[in-house]
């Protein structure tokens, strides 16, 4: 300090011990950790920025790339057939005491059912194997009590658990995205409990469940809001589905079960119904379909809601193709003609599916 | 050294006023005039935390956070144009003496405040890092049990860390996560305030500034805000900059690691105080410099009359106190309030369920969540918009979308060959869209038109519909090709028993873009017997109305 300082100056001086602290220049230590850690710091704050700037503009709305769905579908063994319908004796409420033991008998009908159709398709273990996970997709669109018969069986959905974990599946999971509330209508549906009381891991639609899948169809010419969680693990699927009417599509069978897949706005696919369901037979090859017609919604479709609208049907019917399945059930068990389907018309068109015919066809009784 | 801060204000705000006077279609040509709005750090930082990505030009944001990083907060003094509005109007007003400056421009508590506006805003936008660090686990092991990783051994568990964190990142970004540093961004608001108050103010006093006079719906709101900002620089000098500003917070945590400040001489000093005398930043110069409040305004160096400050390379560290001076507890209170914010204001529903009819948003708009993950609200868009048809909503997009642009048909129209509002936005909510991608020909047309809405009659209004009187305007100046309104001939018995023709109007939903010219021109004018709704716009899937016009592929809107 060469010039003259003042007397208060003076004074801070001699507080200091007669050295200026501000006088002493930075050590090396300090410029090596500033500006060293400066030039990192900053150069890595404009390198980190120019790793995720987007440069066109648009890496942050596109979407993840679709995903797809792969074939589930199983072949049946050369000379059996690949569709079975099952009769059985009705089991009717008067036979029983209680209503536990008519539930009881009720599921252990849908079990020997299905059982046998699949023994003379070439065995359970033919379709399901050690260490699959299955996707069961029952038809729950409503929240209306079983008896209604617009909704899948629970005892089927029970007993089809019990099938796949008995022939050493991994994993159960059964699924679907309803048009009313999910919890309301697996509850009163009972699917939901059923499902879990024999062993199957029951998932509900939840947002973050969906994702775009490619179809590349007719409607869905590009991809869709689909519930796919499920189908990331699945190595088999089975889709149960009521025999029912519907409103616009005639017939509620096998292969509009599926719409339950996908995600909104789905509604507008009224706007070509028979388009979005012929769809369905490119967008999902299943294991095996089931419809069960032991309760028949003859009319009022797709909701029912009057017992009066229902009918007894006492018959199973297993297939590979839901074409096939749901070209029988509509003609020999919901009294349609069949020219009346054009969704199935549009699928054997497209050549996705085929008629069923009787040399592939075996009726038996249990 | 101070009067080169003053050429710098000078220039800066010259330019900012500048850039906003030629956001105009008759003199935009290619000047960049989002430059300020893409050069603030806090619009980088916080798009990036809510779209994970750095939209384009936003770069600049981090180019001030190195200059930051190495000198301070220069930004607030010489460059921000709103600190520099501040900083004039401060002086204008300013009728203290000497001692009377130095007592206002002592630091205060409450300038901490706006570091706990920073949090809860940046907590806001990084919400999905909840739920994402809950799922993360999950896919962790889903990637690693599945077959898309090619690794194996010790690497694969480390792809899979990598895979499935990102995976459930990218699952959660979307819909958890909402923007609103616009609301207090000085650029953004300034913009803003300037836009839908200042400039239409400015027109009715000298007719200079546009065309024809422009409205903004409600906008005296933003103008109070702006001005009371203003004047609060009478009461503390530098209020917004100094309590408020979330930027000038960011900044404060990036000025730590300065390798210049100023430094006080302990002997020189001879605790005058002088220097505080016209301190913008109220950052404590006359002890240990709070230095994440200085603005580098360099005034002390000028005010002290003993030449005891100086600017310094690397001065000691004792004489520093490098970080903001924040209460742990308000810290983490005001972080809690940005978590509970956002699924507060979202789970109003008018993004989704109950999304609104008259929320229509300029063409280019990206799907509505990630438009409100976007948009800084700092209305560029409005004020390029030749037609004053966009303006700023109060509530209409639920209070996230305070101040984002919709359109409001009554106000103007869609012009049909006209993308300027997408190519000023400076992050991406309005992407930039070419005319061939607007009106579908070209390489788009098996996209068709962007459709921002969809027309309808309200026939009980519409004077050949209900009052026998012929019209038809909207089917002249539909500007679609063919035209989206169609008309169909009756013959109508007239109240006196003639016959008269009549040619009603009808929507063709395939046709109609939802420019709302219709609406506009419809002489029915109070309450339009034509009028766009938002449904059917293309920018949402789940928006649509026609299956036919739904949009097939995932849009990949990059290789177009």
């Amino acid at each position: 300090m060469g010039e003259k300082l003042t007397r208060t100056q003076l004074k801070n001086l001699e507080r200091f011990g007669g050295v200026n602290p501000a006088d002493e220049p930075f050590s090396r230590r300090q410029f090596a950790t500033q500006v060293g850690g400066y030039a990192l710091l900053a150069g890595g704050t404009v390198a980190g920025g120019l790793l995720l700037r987007d440069k066109w503009g648009m890496e942050g709305v596109k979407p993840p790339p679709p995903v797809r769905l792969k074939s589930y579908s199983v072949a049946v063994p050369v000379s059996k057939p690949s569709l079975v319908v099952v009769r059985s004796a009705p089991v009717l409420a008067e036979q029983f005491t209680s209503k536990e033991l008519e539930l009881q008998a009720r599921e252990d009908q849908a079990f020997g059912m299905v059982k046998a159709a699949l023994e003379s398709m070439g065995g359970v273990d033919h379709f399901i194997t050690r260490g699959d996970v299955v996707v069961i997709k029952p038809n729950v669109a409503f929240d209306k009590n079983p008896d209604l018969a617009a909704t899948t069986q629970p005892d089927t959905v029970a007993a089809v658990t019990r099938l796949c974990l008995g022939a050493g599946a991994r994993k159960v999971i059964v699924c679907d995205n309803p048009i009313n509330n999910p919890e309301s209508c697996f509850f009163k549906t009972k699917v939901g409990e059923a499902a879990i009381r024999a062993g199957a891991e029951l998932m509900l639609p939840k947002d973050s469940y969906f994702e775009d899948l490619y179809v590349g169809g007719e409607t869905i010419t590009g991809t869709w809001r689909m519930l796919y969680r499920p189908f990331r693990e699945a190595t088999k699927v089975i889709g149960i589905s009521p025999v029912k009417d519907h409103n616009l599509c005639k017939a509620t069978v096998t292969m509009k079960n599926w719409y339950g897949l996908l995600g909104n706005p789905r509604n507008q696919f009224h706007q070509n119904i028979h388009g979005i369901i012929s769809d369905f037979a490119l967008m999902m090859k299943p294991t095996l379909v089931i419809a069960d017609g032991r309760k028949l919604l003859m009319r009022n479709g797709p909701t029912g809601g009057s017992l009066n609208d229902v009918k007894r049907g006492d018959t199973m019917v297993v297939g590979t193709d839901h074409t096939a399945v749901d070209s029988w059930c509509v003609s020999k068990l919901l009294e349609r003609s069949r020219s009346d389907i054009i969704y199935l018309d549009k699928v054997i068109k497209r050549g996705l599916g085929q008629d069923w015919r009787p040399q592939w066809t075996q009726e038996i009784t249990v | 050294m101070v009067k080169i801060r003053r050429a710098y204000e000078v220039l800066f705000l010259g330019l900012f006023l500048f850039f906003l006077f030629i956001t105009d279609l008759r003199y935009l040509k290619g000047w960049p005039v989002s430059l300020f709005l893409e050069a603030t750090p806090l619009v980088a930082v916080a798009t990036a935390l809510t779209t994970h990505t750095i939209y384009r030009n936003l770069v600049w944001g981090l180019v001030i956070i190195a200059v930051t990083m190495m000198v301070g907060r220069v930004w607030c003094n010489w460059m921000c144009p709103f600190g520099i509005l501040h900083h004039f109007f401060g002086w204008i007003g300013n009728r203290r003496n000497t001692k009377q400056m130095i007592e206002v421009n002592r630091y205060r508590k409450i300038y901490s405040i706006k570091y706990y506006i920073l949090t809860a805003m940046l907590v806001m936008a990084s919400l999905w890092i909840v739920p994402t660090v809950i799922d993360a686990p999950g896919e962790i092991l889903q990637a690693y049990r599945g077959s898309e990783l090619p690794q194996t051994g010790v690497s694969r568990v480390f792809a899979a860390v990598g895979a499935g964190i990102s995976r459930s990142a990218e699952m959660h970004k979307l819909s958890n996560g909402t923007l609103q540093i616009g609301l207090l961004d000085p650029i953004a608001l300034t913009v803003r305030s300037m836009t839908t108050s200042v400039l239409p103010t400015v027109h009715k006093a000298t007719e200079s500034v546009y065309t024809e006079p422009r409205e903004y719906w409600q906008a005296w709101i933003v103008g109070l805000i702006f001005l009371g900002f203003l004047f609060a620089n009478w009461w503390i000098p530098r209020f917004f900059c100094r309590v408020v500003c979330p930027l000038g917070a960011l900044l404060g945590v990036f000025s730590r690691f300065a390798l210049w400040r100023i430094d006080r001489d302990p002997v020189r000093c001879t605790d005058c105080d002088l220097c505080l005398k016209s301190c913008e930043g109220a950052s404590d110069p006359q002890a240990d410099l709070r230095k994440s409040e200085c603005f580098v305004c360099l005034n002390c160096i000028e005010d002290c009359p003993h030449d005891a400050l100086t600017f310094r390379f690397l001065p000691r560290k004792a004489s520093e106190i490098a970080l903001p001076a924040v209460n742990r507890r308000a810290l983490f209170l005001s972080g809690l309030f940005g978590l509970y914010f956002f699924p507060m204001t979202r789970l109003s529903g008018g993004v989704r369920k109950n999304f609104q009819r008259t929320v229509i948003r300029p063409p280019g708009s990206v799907a509505e969540d990630e438009f409100l993950r976007r948009c800084i609200k700092c209305d560029q868009c409005i004020r390029v918009c030749p037609t004053n048809v966009l303006q700023p909503a109060l509530f209409e997009a639920g209070l996230e979308g305070l101040w984002t642009p919709i359109m409001i048909s009554k106000m103007g129209w869609c012009e049909l060959n006209c993308t300027l509002c997408s190519q000023v936005c400076p992050t991406g909510a309005i992407r930039e869209i070419s005319l061939a991608e607007k009106l579908g020909v070209g390489p788009f047309e098996s996209k068709g038109p962007i459709r921002t809405g969809t027309a309808f009659y309200n026939r009980g209004r519409c004077l050949p519909w209900s009052m026998d009187v012929s019209c038809v305007v909207c089917e002249e100046v539909c500007p679609v090709s063919p035209k989206a309104i169609f008309t169909r001939n009756v013959e109508v018995t007239s109240r006196w028993g003639g016959v008269i023709e009549l040619k009603r109007p009808f929507i063709d939903p395939f046709r109609c873009i939802g420019c709302g010219i219709c609406e506009h021109e419809c002489p029915v004018k109070d309450d339009p017997a034509v009028y766009v709704t938002a449904i059917g716009e293309t920018r949402e899937k789940s928006r649509s109305l026609l299956l036919g016009l739904v949009e097939g592929e995932a849009q990949d809107l990059i290789s177009v």
